[in-house]
């Protein structure tokens, strides 16, 4: 389907992707059906309807210097401009934009590792450098220090800390935003701007101390649209020496609230890894009694689910621990671990799982030998990239919504039933919220929980529902105080509308400043949910 | 692309279209690589000629990791493959980011709900044209 950018004729829009050409050469810039399918976002719930999102055109820069001129042959033009690295954030949009006929700035061809440093534990690349790069450069040199990476692990550092992306080692690792330190971006005027000690000549420490002097506007290109990031540091995980995994199981469904409180201390306490919880009680979802009980509108009592442990000689809920460290210090923060929970929460047990000296061999990656029924992905838990995850795609993608909420077993219970009873209206998709619905430890300091129900290329009336579905989530969870961390275009704005305090201040806010350095929306309008006066009127 | 290539990658997955056992045997000729993805019926034995054969069972990671993505990071290199639907899409949109495409595919018969697909992906890029 091909478009054209906003306000933009034929022949306007021949000259600019003229002037691109003047800019990067004619191979590097595409446009027309059959180049574009692959900026279509695969996973989109409106594919190949009117409301799905189109490119008009891309075009890969080869440096710095070359975005810099692209933004001024955009400001020139007034075409927008969404720039993306790698493009492979499925599930949040993918390369799809904003705005049709936005101009994809595809940043693929900035791919450089531009320094890893084992001493000090940083790295400093471009935007096109994925974490299989970052990973094989670490590998092939031989240095001990562990990325923590994302699940596919496709995607770039700069794109998925720039979403906010997570990962699944330690929890100041985890956080790839929080763990980035530094940045150069292109304004939407085309000056070149570095962040933190980057903006000082000369400085030595970039990627070691964020802030610099000042203000720091970091936080302003993550989910945002005031530049593009073209170059990106982050801190690395000095490569553990030794790894170690543990399961606790507790019998009550009320003994979750204890069993979060604990692994919430040793997650701040930097004594674990990240977690997973799970309920052994999922063995029991193909009994229809049963999953009537886990589904029913108002949520599932203490003694009801219990009952149902009790007869299933099952316990209502386990956690998967995970150390990182020296092989005596995880060994004895487990022993912590299993002592501090046992002695608390009656009838609780613990298992010892597999443990070894990283880094770990081909057959301990691929072939976990766990004496339970495991949740964790080995990979992804040592910081080592995976396309594993595209086994578990079904139908033709899915769509997300991830609710962040408090780490406490409440909330843990009150979002089960909120989201559970308002998905009622939803038949047709599977109970992502029900009472044994776990949390995600993803996030540093909170719980997220997962609603991602899939799409399908052929059936629009199937892919309807899915995307009426997430509309309704997002709409609920706001009325509760659980908010959306990250979301696709399509739904951007519905989900920065439910940051509204102080009637959207904060929306406000962001639209000043937009105004102020891009008032023709040159870089990735509606981006974030901030849409420039140009396209406001 | 030119058109002479075009045909001969159309004329190989059409090759490769047919029950995979069957069609192994004629799909060798013009590939720097064929994939089999297991989960659809093991092809080791089989004769490929000049073609190397890569195994995997619906992850390709490893594959991509030590041959694919070093591979495709020079000139040239036609790969074909018989695997899932959810591999070649990864494999297509990786390949998309290195100058590649997928030239030629057809869907074979659903297995346990999972389509093999037969496919060529070959250059078409300037800058990884042989």
């Amino acid at each position: 389907m091909s478009v054209l950018p906003p306000d933009l004729d034929a022949a306007g829009f021949a000259a600019f992707l003229d002037d691109l050409r003047a800019v990067v050469g004619p191979d590097w810039v595409w446009s027309g059906d059959e180049d574009m399918h692959a900026y279509r976002d695969s996973f989109s719930p409106v594919w190949n309807t009117e409301q799905e999102r189109h490119a008009s055109a891309a075009v890969a820069p080869a440096d710095v210097e070359q975005v810099s001129a692209i933004v001024r042959v955009a400001r020139r033009h007034r075409v927008p401009l969404f720039p993306i690295s790698t493009g492979k954030n499925f599930g949040y949009g993918g390369p799809s934009p904003n705005v049709n006929g936005s101009v994809v700035i595809d940043l693929k061809r900035m791919n450089r590792v531009l320094e890893v440093n084992e001493a000090r534990a940083f790295a400093l690349v471009e935007p096109g450098v994925s974490y299989f790069d970052l990973y094989r450069e670490i590998e092939e040199r031989g240095l001990k220090l562990m990325v923590d990476c994302p699940d596919p692990g496709w995607g770039s550092p700069v794109g998925n800390s720039l979403d906010r992306g997570v990962g699944y080692t330690m929890p100041h690792y985890r956080d790839h935003f929080g763990a980035h330190c530094g940045m150069e971006v292109v304004l939407p005027d085309g000056e070149v701007m570095r962040t933190g000690m980057g903006a000082m000549p000369g400085a030595q420490t970039w990627q070691e101390y964020p802030y610099g002097f000042g203000p720091d506007p970091s936080g302003l290109f993550a989910q945002g649209n005031f530049g593009i990031v073209t170059k990106m540091g982050f801190r690395l995980l000095p490569l553990p020496e030794y790894y170690r995994t543990c399961l606790i199981t507790v019998p009550k469904r009320r003994d979750f609230v204890k069993l979060v409180e604990h692994v919430n201390y040793l997650n701040d306490s930097g004594l674990i890894s990240e977690v997973e919880y799970g309920s052994p009680l999922r063995a029991k979802m193909a009994d229809p009694q049963f999953m009537a009980l886990i589904t029913k509108v108002g949520g599932v009592s203490d003694a009801e689910l219990d009952a149902a442990a009790e007869a299933a000689g099952l316990p209502c809920w386990q956690v998967e621990l995970q150390f990182l460290g020296p092989e005596r210090a995880t060994w004895e923060n487990w022993l912590h671990a299993k002592e501090r929970i046992l002695a608390d929460i009656s009838g609780a047990q613990a298992i010892e799982g597999e443990h070894f000296a990283l880094p770990a061999s081909q057959q301990q990656l691929d072939h976990p030998q766990q004496p339970w029924t495991s949740a964790i992905k080995r990979k992804r838990s040592l910081g080592v990239p995976s396309l594993g995850e595209w086994k578990i795609v079904r139908d033709d993608g899915h769509i997300g919504f991830f609710p962040v909420l408090p780490r406490t077993g409440e909330a843990v219970f009150e979002m089960q039933r909120v989201l559970g009873d308002a998905m009622k209206e939803f038949p047709t998709l599977p109970p992502f919220f029900n009472a044994l619905t776990t949390p995600l430890m993803w996030h540093t300091h909170t719980f997220q929980m997962v609603f991602a129900p899939s799409i399908r290329h052929d059936d629009p009336a199937h892919n309807a529902i899915s995307h009426a579905a997430m509309k309704k989530c997002v709409e609920v969870a706001a009325e509760h105080g659980w908010g959306d961390y990250r979301a696709a275009p399509i739904y951007q704005d519905a989900v920065a509308d439910t940051y509204s305090f102080n009637n959207h201040a904060l929306r406000r806010f962001h639209e000043q400043l937009k105004d102020a350095i891009d008032p023709d929306g040159i870089i990735a309008p509606g981006r974030g949910g901030i849409w420039p006066r140009r396209f406001r009127a | 692309m030119i058109r002479r290539d075009m045909l001969k990658w159309g004329a190989l997955a059409s090759a490769l279209a047919g029950a995979p056992a069957a069609a192994l045997a004629r799909a060798g000729a013009g590939l720097d690589v064929l994939l089999l993805d297991t989960r659809f019926g093991e092809g080791a034995a089989v004769d490929m000629g000049a073609a190397r054969v890569l195994t995997f069972a619906g992850d390709v990671t490893r594959i991509w990791y030590d041959h694919l993505d070093r591979a495709w990071r020079q000139p040239g290199f036609v790969v074909g493959g018989i695997t899932g639907a959810d591999a070649l899409f990864v494999l297509e949109t990786l390949a998309q980011q290195q100058g590649r495409k997928v030239v030629a595919r057809n869907v074979l018969a659903a297995v346990d709900g999972i389509a093999p697909v037969s496919w060529v992906i070959a250059p078409v890029h300037p800058s990884v044209l042989a």
